[in-house]
């Protein structure tokens, strides 16, 4: 049994270890500039829910004014805009904070899987966490359609052609429009279709969070303040404005970009229609499998799940719940106790730990946070340590 | 940055008072900003910070 973990065997173990090695450092610079607990990289999951936040509070307030028809759309949002005091700044707001929404869960994304926490019991928030970033490329998708300019238009007719190279993709385009030709019922569908998976992303958070025992759901007072003034400057400075109307009549080839939701759009100027549905089916694809790849080590070559599942010695359980906080997998939950224990500070518990064992990673966490010797790691036992410790000393 | 929060503050209400909504919600977000940077200037001064539990 070696006590340091054997070096990556495949290129792509040997990348991700050095990329992991890059991430560190970059934390190190990050937090010579900021106190460590200011560090925004830390506080990535928070950012989005943050931007999430926003964006419900200020799409609540579009929704009073928004009228969902083909005449009305454009109208409403134009009446908005201009007239409702504000108004175009809490339009500017949505759409910045969308752009920051997918930026904070991008980097999540990027930073989880660079610092490997979607391996073993994390498989469960990285998989919540794609269908966080699938579900938010599509509001975002919708949400530019719900304005029904001349790049609306363009983007449901491009979207249109993708659903099409489906198969069965002429019925998906039917149900996408409500008919054979844009109408009304098109602008309720887009309405639906952005509140409806916009809605979703909060049970979405709730999967993602379930299995976490300390998740940091919101990043610190000076990111909120800052993030928060960065969209109303933002809104105030580069206004969120419409084009032209989308009449039947008009067929834009060009419309401005927004390169955070809409970049398969552009992307069709050399790819066409099917290359990005192929493409955009490859990447989501590839997100969801990242945990399952077998690209990085097995956990026994990795030389960490050797301990055995945590187990509870029941007579020293005091039901003090410190190992039931402490467990960053869920992994612990307390129950009544059937008896009281042995010891003397277990005599009077009325709750018991439970390990629940296909949520322990063998991690050890819950050993060092119980003071009353009430956890151990069937094949990791302290003997053990000591005996690995004088052998690292010995070498 | 306290002075410049001022400014913003002022600009806020001239904003307002001449229905330039735009330029009232900018500042808004300015004065949010110089005041995360007032806070983060605090922190680094050591004027605020984490209880000492946690430091």
């Amino acid at each position: 049994m070696s006590v340091t973990a054997p070096p990556p065997r495949s290129p792509y173990g040997r990348l991700m270890t050095g990329v992991l090695r890059g991430t560190i450092k970059l934390d190190v610079v990050i937090n010579r500039i900021y106190p460590s607990d200011f560090n925004p990289l830390y506080y990535t999951g928070g950012l989005a829910n943050l931007f999430l936040f926003v964006l419900v509070v200020s799409g609540i307030f579009l929704f009073f004014y928004y009228e969902a028809s083909l005449i009305g759309a454009f109208a409403s949002v134009q009446y908005l805009t201009e007239r409702v005091p504000y108004g175009g700044i809490v339009r500017g707001i949505h759409r910045y904070a969308a752009d920051g929404f997918i930026v904070a869960v991008l980097l999540h994304v990027f930073r989880n899987w660079f610092t490997d926490r979607y391996l073993f019991a994390r498989d469960n928030p990285w998989i919540s966490g794609m269908f966080l970033l699938v579900f938010g490329g599509f509001v975002g998708f919708t949400g530019y359609q719900l304005v029904w300019d001349e790049r609306a238009q363009a983007l449901t007719a491009m979207f249109l052609a993708m659903l099409r190279t489906l198969p069965g993709g002429a019925w998906l385009a039917r149900v996408f429009i409500g008919g054979s030709g844009i109408s009304d019922a098109t602008i309720v569908r887009a309405l639906y279709l952005h509140i409806g998976p916009a809605s979703a992303l909060y049970i979405l958070l709730w999967w993602h969070y379930t299995r976490l025992r300390h998740p940091k759901i919101w990043p610190p007072a000076v990111w909120v303040l800052f993030c928060v003034g960065l969209v109303f400057l933002l809104a105030g400075v580069i206004p969120a404005l419409s084009g032209r109307p989308a009449t039947p009549a008009a067929q834009p080839t060009a419309f401005p970009l927004d390169i955070f939701f809409l970049w398969p759009f552009w992307l069709m100027n050399w790819l066409g229609a099917a290359g990005i549905v192929v493409l955009l089916g490859v990447l989501t694809a590839a997100g969801f499998a990242i945990p399952y790849l077998g690209w990085r080590e097995r956990p026994q070559e990795m030389d960490v799940r050797h301990a055995g599942v945590a187990q509870v010695i029941d007579g020293n359980c005091t039901g003090c719940e410190l190992c039931y906080y402490d467990c960053p997998y869920n992994a612990i939950v307390m129950v009544p106790s059937p008896a009281p224990g042995f010891s003397r500070a277990a005599a009077n518990r009325t709750l018991l730990a439970v390990v629940v064992e296909s949520r322990c990673v063998e991690c050890g966490i819950c050993i060092g946070a119980c003071p009353f010797e009430a956890l151990e790691l069937p094949k990791f036992l302290e003997r053990d340590v000591r005996a690995r410790v004088l052998e690292a000393v010995q070498a | 940055m306290a002075a410049l929060s001022v400014l913003f503050a002022f600009g806020i209400v001239a904003g307002e008072a001449t229905d330039r909504w735009f330029f009232g919600g900018a500042l808004v977000g300015a004065l949010l900003i110089a005041y995360s940077v007032i806070i983060l200037l605090l922190r680094k001064m050591g004027v605020v910070g984490p209880r000492k539990s946690e430091r």
